[in-house]
């Protein structure tokens, strides 16, 4: 017992002494638990439960519209109204995931939903030659990237609204026959007449439907692309990649703890030269992490019961993205290597901010579901330049000229480490 | 004391001039005014208790460290101009045991070979011949991890010895290893000051100062308070050997720093 003791009074001493460790003890998880709850604080947008905000193209410009609106606002849908001539850049906005749905309200909707009421409601006698059974389609479109759950919740607000917009115009309606038949009977009503007027019929009709449309670029269908896998596989395996760090900031302290640099460094052969050696075998790493996981993706989880990862038309296109963030990786590791003292503050330092910058990338919680100001960190995060560029790739079905600003952020990031860490490695 | 048979050329190996170094957390500078000429072909020692600034003229000359201040020149060359050169021609054994772990003891020479230029066959019979000096033919294809602390300091000092150079720096090279060990590496750097090479070592071993160095210089506080070859600087002062001089130099107290 004695000797636990003076073992762990040893520990103590140690862990006293070592500040900057300390330092990163305590502070890291702090840090960690302040921007994981910002992050997954508005998770349950995903569930279609908070305040989303939503584009529309509104070309009816008339009342069921207007009440559309004002019922989905109450349901906490905010809708931005665009041009109704603007279509091509309305369904870009949303290919490109500036905002994860549109609705397009076909033009001259309320007019006909109108028609149609009247049809019902005076059981074929009315003026209307309208179809009753016609039903007025009011086109969604989703990013690509937007989860299920999301969408889910998303239509059932919609439809809910479009069903709330009918009912006060078929109340309309209804207001307006009442009285000309109130008016006609001098206030002796019949309840047969009221019956025989359709109006059972009216309440439990639809008139609107929401239609999910597939990728608003015209890409892969939905059903396609929208898989968990297909978004999981390639954050996932980003994440890991970023992992890479922490060993080689083991390899640079190890080194310096062992006076190999001291050696190497009076040897003709530069910092940088050294640098790059580390980098690009654990580039070579990165680029075999990013293929295992790509591996259990397609072949793995359609055996346990998941949807298979998807590869674009040409796999290699995804190569870019890989080498682009193990660079970025490689280079966060020589720069934890050289600021760290120890290898134990360059796990710790390490580890804790891949998954900061993991959480803030996009990796647990996508970053449109996070609050506004998380959205705005997040553009700051390596992983979250990955994940773009991924998502780009795989899900909107776009070019590689989509990503080349992704992968080139990811490239600076990567040469301002090592550039960095060249210059303190030299010391 | 042992004898260099080689013809000493006029350029000294080592000049060092008006050297000046402060380190960032230091009251007072390590080295002020420091000045050293080392001739070609000599064995020289530099001797001094802690902190009286061996390891930093050790690493400025070997261009691991920047000097606030003076000049260095190696055979004439400054590393301002001719960096690569220097390193080239120079060899560093450092104080610690700087080898991969997890390499064997082939692979570390391969290793280093390789960032010191080496290729092909050169590459090939350096590394064969740097086994054989440091005895370590049978074991050179085992991890230095299951190598002794003795073995590691033989292929410590062998690895700075790979490119052949003219000038070898040595920081404590024969610290805490066995009396075998350290007879086979007294044995090579006799053989290397016999062929010529320039060696500079720092040492805490009188003894050993005394039998290996043809020039020994005692520092204290950056400044060199002696130098002369080992057996003059014992003649005038009637000191019995090296250690007393040593003591009566830099005094009897513990220097921690």
């Amino acid at each position: 017992m004695r000797k636990i003791l003076t073992a762990t009074v040893k520990e103590f001493q140690l862990l006293v002494r070592d500040r900057a460790g300390l330092l990163v003890l305590f502070l890291m998880p702090a840090i960690l638990v302040i921007v994981i709850t910002l992050v997954q604080e508005n998770v349950l947008e995903l569930s279609g439960q908070r305040q989303t905000e939503i584009l529309m193209l509104d070309r009816d410009q008339g009342v069921f519209t207007a009440s559309l609106c004002s019922y989905l606002q109450q349901a906490q849908v905010n809708v931005r109204k665009y041009g109704s001539n603007q279509e091509a850049e309305f369904r870009r906005l949303i290919a490109d995931g500036k905002y994860q749905a549109g609705l397009i309200v076909p033009a001259g909707t309320s007019a006909r939903l109108r028609q149609g009421m009247e049809a019902l409601l005076s059981g074929g006698k009315g003026k209307s030659t309208r179809k009753v059974s016609a039903v007025e389609s009011l086109q969604m479109f989703f990013d690509p990237a937007a989860m299920a759950g999301f969408r889910a919740g998303l239509l059932v607000r919609l439809q809910m609204a479009a069903k709330a917009a009918e009912m006060e115009m078929m109340a309309g309606q209804l207001e307006k026959i009442l009285a000309e038949q109130l008016g006609r009977i001098q206030l002796r009503v019949d309840p047969a007449h009221i019956a025989d007027s359709g109006l059972k019929k009216a309440f439990s009709h639809t008139f609107t439907r929401v239609v999910e449309q597939t990728s608003p670029s015209g890409g892969p269908s939905i059903e396609d692309i929208m898989n968990p896998v297909n978004q999981n596989v390639p954050a996932w395996a980003l994440f890991g990649i970023f992992f890479t760090a922490v060993p080689i900031a083991g390899t640079i302290l190890s080194e310096r703890r062992s006076g190999i640099i001291t050696r190497l460094l009076g040897m003709p052969v530069s910092p940088l030269q050294l640098l790059a050696g580390k980098v690009v075998a654990y580039l070579a790493v990165c680029l075999c992490q990013f293929l295992l996981i790509a591996l259990i993706g397609i072949y793995l989880f359609p055996h346990l019961g998941l949807p298979a990862f998807i590869l674009p038309r040409h796999p290699i296109v995804l190569l870019p993205i890989v080498v682009a963030a193990g660079l970025a990786a490689c280079g966060f590791g020589t720069f934890l290597g050289t600021v760290c003292r120890t290898y134990e503050q360059a796990s710790t330092l390490g580890s804790t901010l891949v998954v900061i910058a993991a959480a803030l990338g996009g990796v647990m919680v996508p970053v449109y579901a996070m609050p506004h100001l998380m959205q705005k960190i997040s553009l700051f995060s390596p992983l979250s330049w990955g994940i773009d560029a991924f998502l780009d790739l795989l899900v909107r079905g776009k070019s590689f000229s989509a990503i080349v600003y992704d992968l080139a952020r990811l490239l600076v990031f990567s040469a301002v480490m090592v550039v960095f860490s060249w210059r303190r490695f030299a010391r | 004391m042992i004898c260099n048979t080689s013809i000493e050329s006029s350029t000294p190996a080592i000049q060092a001039a008006r050297l000046v170094k402060r380190y960032r957390s230091a009251v007072r500078p390590v080295l002020t005014d420091f000045n050293l000429t080392v001739g070609a072909g000599e064995f020289f020692g530099l001797l001094g208790p802690n902190g009286a600034g061996k390891t930093t003229i050790l690493s400025i000359l070997s261009g691991l460290l920047l000097p606030d201040n003076g000049i260095i020149r190696l055979q004439g060359l400054t590393y301002g101009e001719n960096r690569r050169e220097i390193q080239r021609k120079i060899g560093i054994v450092p104080q610690e045991i700087a080898v991969y772990d997890r390499l064997t003891a082939r692979e570390n020479l391969i290793f280093f070979g390789r960032l010191m230029g080496l290729g092909g066959m050169r590459l090939k019979e350096r590394v064969k011949s740097c086994l054989q000096i440091a005895q370590l033919e049978e074991k050179a294809n085992q991890r230095v991890s299951s190598f002794s602390s003795g073995m590691k300091r033989r292929l410590n000092l062998v690895i700075g010895l790979l490119n052949d150079p003219s000038i070898l720096f040595l920081d404590e090279p024969t610290v805490g290893i066995d009396t075998q060990s350290r007879h086979l590496i007294h044995q090579e750097l006799k053989r290397l000051y016999r062929n010529g090479t320039t060696l500079l070592y720092t040492t805490h071993y009188m003894e050993e100062a005394q039998e290996l160095c043809s020039t020994i210089a005692v520092l204290d506080d950056g400044r060199v308070l002696l130098e002369g070859p080992p057996g003059k600087l014992l003649e005038g002062g009637g000191h019995l050997n090296l250690e007393e001089l040593f003591l009566e130099l830099t005094g009897k107290q513990i220097r921690d720093d």
